[in-house]
């Protein structure tokens, strides 16, 4: 702007803007004051707005906000896996979800309703029946399939919602359900290993605060309210591949000589690792719909019985260690031994004298009895405690029973004659199983164990070695050709182990019902399994231990000698069955 | 003096504020990204889980018992037949 240039403003001319004529209008000054007044009295209100909104209630306002975007979200924890000694996968937890329904909220045509019930996989009717209902909630179908949950969803029904629940899968089924066990809805153990290891196995779901934005996107992490944890992995004892074996073999028996149960307990005798256990009869843990509670139960730890006389050797190695016999001793052998107002016998004819090493291998009650006659009650008692006997075993297994067993103070003689054979005493075939690690363990007991070990347990002596290893060579008896178990035999390996059967008894009384067992070790040189066998209630023509209890033995031995690569301590030809075996004592 | 220092501090606290969007945004961003990969975690660990299992399934004892004995005509060989090796013997 140059001064050449005329300019139309007032100033333009020279004059000063405050003496402008325009201004020079003559206001009241109280015009200017009250405006500025009121200018003032908006700041102040917004002054006064926003220390109420910021100060007073802040707290109202903050929750209100973040109600609206910030949320408490679960974060899952799973259940741990169970594997077996392998590492093979035995149970494991996967997502699944719930369809549920609250019945007033749902509107959806025939059409859409009928498609539903396809994919539900009921029917029309039903589904119409449980939607009709008064309650406002009901479960449509449990664990169902993720994918097929999302079709359902994918529907659009009003009011039809799924949630989200585990289902847990055990590949091995049947074989393995009574020692595993299984869990509920919401992922619980409820039986056998999942019962007991319940505390290490269950997850702790975890919770945290975000934030949201509208698309419910997580943007923010506000706090970590609690860490999830997710349950332990459980490695067991267990071979899968022998349990398969011992059920497929059980599942043999069973059938074979139409009993009413089994079991069969594998064990490690380095370790006290259990390397299988399985019951006959047995159900499909992963869908147990309409299946029998009393199938359900694990007769290796619930069930007790008369063992027999599979409890002889207990009687006479107590002896041999006191050393008031040797395996070669002579004991007179009446046929018949009558002890007050009872007879003893045996079921079949024998020499009126045996040597301790025959009374075994032939079974004979009359032997037994009069070598326990030689025994103090109390001598008999301690062993049977060290064997485990009459006491709780301690894997927490629900419904896991001790046995009975009387005191030995108030055994009369005809009671101490009787369970010198094992009867009047009552046994889980966990305990007679256990038991006859002090005869494989060369005198020693070590505790069981479910789960896989590091190193072996401690081992506490309850017998000498001397008396041990002759019980072994004893027991080698009954599975020769001679014995009351030649169809224990397995080619290839030294074989030791007992029969048994007994009366069961029912209401306090011996009934025409058998129990048939066998309890082995191999091999004989070096043990390095145990393995128990039990038939419940065979009802064929044949019901002895060595009938229908030793050929399960001798098939299971074999498979597992071989799954442990253990060497032969035999030739092959070691087997050699007789024309009509021996039938033991009763 | 105070004349001329307001300028490069009104510059400086400028950088800041675009500084600090800057770092906001890449937090979500990463943010973001953590979200999605404990995700993708988490499905995996399923999905393994369900391979574990289908690997479980298809090496089921009862199954390959039941396939060598029937489509593959095997039985397991008799103690006949079987030669043991032992260590240490020539």
């Amino acid at each position: 702007m140059t001064r050449s240039t005329p300019s139309r403003t007032a100033a333009g001319r020279g004059v000063a803007f405050s003496a402008s004529p325009v201004l020079a209008v003559k206001l009241p000054a109280w015009r200017s004051r009250l405006v500025l007044f009121f200018l003032f009295i908006a700041f102040g209100a917004l002054a006064a707005r926003a220390f109420w909104l910021q100060a007073i209630s802040t707290d109202f306002l903050q929750k209100q906000g973040e109600s609206r975007y910030a949320r408490t979200l679960e974060v899952p924890a799973t259940r741990g896996k169970i594997m077996d000694r392998n590492g093979e996968v035995m149970a494991t937890s996967l997502p699944v979800r719930a369809i549920e329904a609250s019945p007033d909220d749902v509107q959806a045509s025939k059409e859409q309703l009928q498609e539903f019930a396809t994919l539900l996989g009921i029917g029309y009717g039903d589904l119409k029946k449980k939607l009709d209902s008064d309650r406002n909630f009901v479960y449509l179908k449990r664990q169902v399939d993720p994918e097929l949950a999302k079709r359902i969803l994918d529907l659009n029904i009003p009011g039809i919602r799924t949630s989200k629940e585990y289902k847990r899968s055990y590949p091995a089924g049947p074989a393995a359900a009574h020692l595993l066990g299984f869990t509920d809805y919401q992922d619980v153990g409820k039986e056998g290993i999942e019962y007991i290891q319940q505390k290490s196995l269950a997850g702790v779901t975890g919770s945290r605060r975000v934030i949201r934005d509208r698309q419910g996107r997580v943007v923010e992490d506000v706090e970590h309210l609690r860490e999830p944890r997710d349950g332990k992995d459980l490695t067991l004892s267990i071979d899968n591949k022998i349990q398969y074996l011992a059920y497929t073999q059980l599942q043999q028996a069973v059938d074979k000589f139409n009993a009413k149960a089994g079991a069969i307990v594998v064990l490690d005798v380095k370790t006290g690792e259990v390397l299988a256990m399985v019951n006959m009869p047995t159900f499909n843990p992963n869908n147990r719909q309409g299946v029998d509670p009393s199938v359900m139960r694990n007769r290796v730890m619930t069930d007790t019985f008369e063992p027999g006389s599979t409890m002889k050797p207990f009687t006479i190695a107590r002896a041999l260690d006191k050393g008031l016999i040797t395996p070669d001793t002579v004991i007179d052998t009446p046929p018949k031994l009558t002890m007050g107002p009872a007879t003893i016998g045996d079921s079949h004819p024998h020499a009126s004298s045996m040597t301790v090493t025959n009374i075994i291998g032939q079974s004979s009650n009359v032997g037994t009895v009069k070598i326990a006659q030689k025994l103090e009650s109390h001598d008999m008692w301690d062993i049977f405690t060290a064997a485990g006997f009459g006491q709780q075993p301690r894997f927490g297994f629900p419904g896991a029973v001790a046995g009975r067993m009387k005191p030995y103070k108030s055994w009369r003689p005809i009671e101490q004659a009787t369970i010198s054979y094992g009867q009047g005493i009552s046994v889980s075939l966990i305990q007679l199983a256990r038991a006859y690690m002090m005869f494989a363990r060369n005198g020693e007991m070590i505790p069981l164990s479910f789960q896989k070990l590091d190193r072996p347990p401690v081992a506490q002596r309850v017998l000498s070695e001397r008396a041990a290893r002759q019980m072994r060579l004893m027991m080698e008896k009954v599975v020769s050709s001679e014995g009351t178990a030649p169809f224990a035999q397995v080619r290839g390996y030294r074989i030791a182990g007992k029969t048994g059967t007994a009366y069961k008894v029912e209401g306090g009384q011996y009934v025409k019902k058998y129990v048939g067992s066998f309890v082995g070790l191999a091999p004989v040189s070096d043990p390095r399994i145990i393995i128990a066998v039990m038939i419940d209630e065979p009802t064929g023509p044949q019901h002895f231990g060595g009938q229908v209890a030793a050929p399960a033995f001798s098939n299971v031995a074999a498979g597992t000698l071989r799954l442990l690569n253990v060497a032969p301590d035999a030739p092959i030809t070691n087997v050699i069955l007789p024309a009509a075996p021996l039938t033991e004592t009763m | 003096m105070n004349q001329r220092l307001i300028f490069p501090v009104l510059a400086l606290l400028l950088l800041c504020a675009l500084l600090l969007v800057n770092s906001q945004y890449q937090a979500r961003r990463l943010f973001m990204e953590l979200e999605r990969t404990n995700m993708r975690q988490q499905a995996n660990e399923i999905e393994w889980a369900q391979l574990q299992l289908e690997q479980s399934n298809l090496a089921k004892h009862a199954r390959i018992d039941a396939m060598a004995k029937s489509t593959l005509a095997m039985q397991p060989p008799p103690a006949s037949r079987t030669q043991y090796l032992t260590l240490g013997t020539p």
